[in-house]
């Protein structure tokens, strides 16, 4: 890895996708409410949006007012929303449908995003080409050629209690193997070092919140901006499962999701072109409320894609939501399959969605 | 589920009588409690008694027994330099080829905490997914890091390697449990004609490439040629063995009808024969006749045709020279290593027997020399070998996996049925990790894990013995410098993270 690899890894030249993915299955009808529908609202009559609190998308669609933070990116055409959006698998375990989601079907080894990049980097491992905020690898992220847990920024410095940057230079430099690695570490050690995480100053006046997902998303924007090579960062966010009393559960869960997003997106400014933020949840829930104002496990939810050269707007097929087009138990139907949402993504990042989904015939999805 | 496995000590051969693991781990329990009181306690977390002083190589280069105990081993511990060399190399390699003859209680113990992988196939789908894998990965760490039986350890992750499978693919997180056991540890430093049936039958195999999914049940059906390609590519001929396509045609018929039951049915995990799946018609594999109505048995001729095949007697040869010579072994080396699998028919003692005989293996005339620490050790092994040259107390927690998934090799991940490389040039850029992964260990900041520096500097009878244990020599005058350069207090962690110690 030397400094000029460092800033262009592989194919997909200077450009980051960040996966955020909300864990618990998040209720595509709360977070893109179909405001205009009236089955909606006979549905939920205890906990639908009206068409007065909602953020209007459309005729049909609204943003929950917790997301109101997402306003101006859709307004400036750069967030793109598919309601009625997952995977044709009808499992409705948590466990089974994140696991599936995150692999791409159940006979694929591999996570998506770890094949995509293993072929975009041909194999090869740079040092921060794929990182996870938060504490474990997520299985999308399996198969890449290296993924880094980050808990922090910090954690990509060489510790305070390693050998001194000149005694490891020093070591290294007459190892016939290992002599450039050494040297690029080193350099990527120190470049590192000019960016600790509590000296970032965030631009254009974006304010992150002082909560972990924020402040993850903070720690992938400064990476974004010094070119370190990142080809691919995810994050999670808990909380979504709201069977019981679901506003008091999600409303403050979107209300972070949306702040985080908007102050990822300002900080980034001119660099969210070629930054694509995708926000995916294994599942959206019944469509009907339950008798304790929650949901219950569901097909389809909403998916979101920020940045990166999207092409704004409401997308897909809605299924509607009369009795005869429901899923199953009566949930929301699969019309738009992530796979075929996320290839144009992947496509704009190079190396192809069809090493992260092999096999798949993809529809055509202009997003 | 929650089963935490019980630490010990990395310490070979501390007699400690019958304790189960939950005597051990009411122990454990006690033993925390009076070590955050401050005091230690013999016999549980250390050795009984103050362990013993261990005399470092003393030469200016890496010595034969210096380089065949890193070799054929996860790292050289403390003591057993000493124990090898009094036992005589030769000696020390025959009794290695003999694993069970070489008592393993303490690590046996270990790996019975991890009880789920105890299981039978089928039953391995009680547990969570994620339980089985982990405790997979963790179990076989732990075997790396404790058992006596290292020669075993290395087969059975080069056979591992050999007949890879994800456990990220469908079924597989569960059964490459009853896997790893009924193949790879059954059969380590045994025939390689039975290796190969058992990974054929091995229902995780069957999920992996798809071999359940071969069938002909009607004229129509085409045979799923996966399973039937990487037998030919990887596990016998190579790829460039000499078969066809045409050959992997034929083998797939072969092997038609062979299948392993899913989660949805009864007896789940069994591997079964459906005869109405079968293609019963004659085959030609690689110049062979196999006659039609063999049934459920053209797999066996299949794999004696394979198994018997001269490009299998090489490619296996090759790979195992590359893992234990060098990553270009030398010609002279994997012919006879070869031969050695022709004459005995596969028999991986023989074969083995064969590779240490080679002068490139010892390494000790002078323009081979250079072979000795020459190898770049892949992240498991360099972690492996931390832990033992430390003599770590671990449970194998997430945290440490963690930096294997930094570093690039978490056990049973590897995407494709090649299995990770053996070459430098794929693991030479993971510097920074392993040397986080170095500061991390030696500074105590891994849960779970802990050495005491003090103690090792000690055994090894001060600053001088330590860089020699750890080099596997004297420290050359850089070395020397950078020693200097970062002061007593981080010779530790300049030593793990030196270019030496990357290498084997």
């Amino acid at each position: 890895m030397d400094p000029t690899t460092i800033a262009h890894p592989g194919s997909s030249i200077g450009r980051t996708l960040v996966v955020v993915f909300l864990r618990g299955g998040a209720d595509g009808l709360s977070l893109v409410p179909p405001v205009g529908d009236d089955d909606y609202h006979r549905a939920r009559p205890r906990i639908a949006v009206s068409a007065k609190e909602g953020v209007a998308l459309d005729h049909r669609f609204a943003l929950h007012p917790c997301l109101a933070a997402l306003e101006p990116a859709f307004h400036e055409g750069c967030l793109a929303v598919v309601p009625a959006c997952g995977s044709d698998d009808d499992t409705r375990s948590h466990f089974e449908a994140q696991d599936l989601m995150e692999h791409g079907s159940r006979t694929i080894a591999g996570g998506w995003i770890g094949r995509w990049l293993r072929r975009s980097s041909h194999g090869e491992s740079a040092a921060l080409s794929a990182l996870a905020l938060g504490s474990e690898v997520p299985e999308s992220l399996r198969s890449a050629p290296s993924a880094t847990v980050l808990r922090s920024l910090d954690d990509l410095a060489l510790d305070v209690d390693a050998p001194p940057r000149a005694a490891m230079a020093e070591l290294y430099a007459g190892d016939d193997m290992l002599a450039a690695s050494a040297r690029d570490a080193l350099s990527a050690v120190e470049r590192m070092g000019r960016l600790r995480a509590d000296a970032y100053r965030p631009e254009r006046g974006a304010v992150y919140a002082d909560e972990a997902f924020a402040s993850g998303l903070r720690q992938i924007a400064q990476l974004v901006k010094a070119e370190v090579g990142v080809q691919a960062a995810t994050i999670d966010l808990f909380g979504w499962d709201s069977h019981f009393l679901q506003a008091t559960l999600i409303e403050p869960q979107m209300r972070i999701l949306a702040s985080g997003l908007a102050a990822f997106a300002a900080d980034l400014g001119p660099r969210l072109a070629t930054t694509s933020v995708v926000v995916m949840s294994e599942f959206g829930r019944r469509v009907h409320e339950n008798s304790a104002l929650g949901t219950d496990h569901g097909r389809g939810g909403a998916l979101f894609v920020l940045g990166g050269g999207v092409r704004g707007g409401v997308h897909g097929t809605w299924p509607g939501l009369a009795d005869g087009s429901l899923d199953g138990p009566g949930d929301v139907a699969v019309a738009n399959d992530y796979r075929d949402v996320l290839a144009p993504v992947l496509a704009r990042h190079g190396g192809g969605a069809d090493a992260a989904f092999p096999g798949r015939a993809f529809a055509d999805f202009a997003i | 589920m929650n089963i935490v496995p019980a630490a010990i000590t990395a310490s070979r051969g501390a007699p400690r009588g019958r304790t189960t693991r939950r005597d051990l781990l009411l122990l454990m329990g006690g033993a925390f409690a009076v070590l955050a009181s401050g005091c230690s306690v013999p016999g549980i977390l250390a050795p009984a008694g103050p362990a013993a002083a261990f005399p470092p190589p003393g030469g200016e280069r890496i010595d034969e027994l210096g380089h065949v105990l890193s070799r054929c081993s996860f790292g050289i511990a403390p003591g057993e330099r000493a124990e090898a060399g009094a036992l005589g190399i030769d000696a020390w390699l025959e009794r290695q080829l003999e694993p069970a003859a070489i008592d393993d209680d303490a690590c046996e113990r270990l790996a019975r905490g991890f009880s789920v992988l105890g299981e039978p196939a089928g039953e391995l789908y009680e547990y969570k997914k994620e339980v089985v894998a982990r405790e997979l990965a963790q179990s076989t760490l732990m075997r790396a890091v404790h058992s006596r039986r290292q020669l075993y350890e290395v087969m059975v992750s080069f056979w591992s390697d050999h007949f890879n499978i994800d456990l990220s693919k469908a079924d597989c997180a569960w059964l490459k449990a009853a896997d790893e056991r009924d193949v790879a540890r059954a059969h380590a430093l045994g025939r390689f004609p039975d290796l190969l049936r058992a990974s054929a039958l091995s229902p995780a195999m069957l999920w992996y490439l798809d071999g359940r999914e071969n069938r002909r049940a009607s004229p129509d059906d085409r045979p799923n040629e996966n399973y039937a390609r990487e037998l030919l590519e990887l596990h016998t001929l190579g790829v460039h063995g000499g078969y066809s396509q045409r050959d992997v045609m034929e083998v797939a018929r072969c092997l038609s009808g062979w299948t392993v039951r899913d989660r949805s049915r009864f007896r789940k995990g069994m591997v079964e024969f459906i005869p109405t799946a079968h293609d019963d018609g004659e085959k030609l594999v690689l110049g062979q006749r196999i006659a039609a109505g063999g049934g459920a048995g053209d797999l066996d001729r299949v794999l004696a045709i394979v198994c018997a095949h001269p490009s299998t007697a090489r490619h296996i040869a090759t790979k195992l020279c590359r893992r234990f010579i060098a990553e270009d072994p030398p010609a002279a080396a994997v012919d006879a290593v070869a031969g050695a699998f022709t004459a005995s028919s596969g028999d991986v003692r023989a074969v083995m027997r064969a590779l240490f005989a080679c002068p490139s293996f010892r390494a000790e005339e002078p323009e081979l020399r250079a072979l000795r620490g020459a190898k770049l050790k892949r992240p498991f092994h360099y972690l492996a070998s931390m832990l033992r040259a430390t003599d770590a107390v671990t449970d194998a927690s997430r945290q440490l996996l963690d930096h294997l998934a930094a570093l690039g090799q978490v056990p049973f991940r590897f995407p494709t049925p090649d299995g990770y490389p053996d070459t430098a040039a794929a693991w030479k850029d993971g510097l920074l990790w392993r040397w986080k992964l170095a500061a991390a260990l030696a500074a105590n900041r891994i849960p779970g894990t802990r050495i005491d520096a003090d103690d090792l500097l000690r055994r090894a009878g001060g600053a001088d013995g330590l860089a020699r244990h750890l080099l596997g020599r004297a420290p050359d005058p850089a070395e020397r410098r950078a020693l200097d350069a970062a002061g007593p207090s981080r010779a530790l962690v300049l030593l793990l993270s030196s270019p030496a110690f990357q290498r084997c």
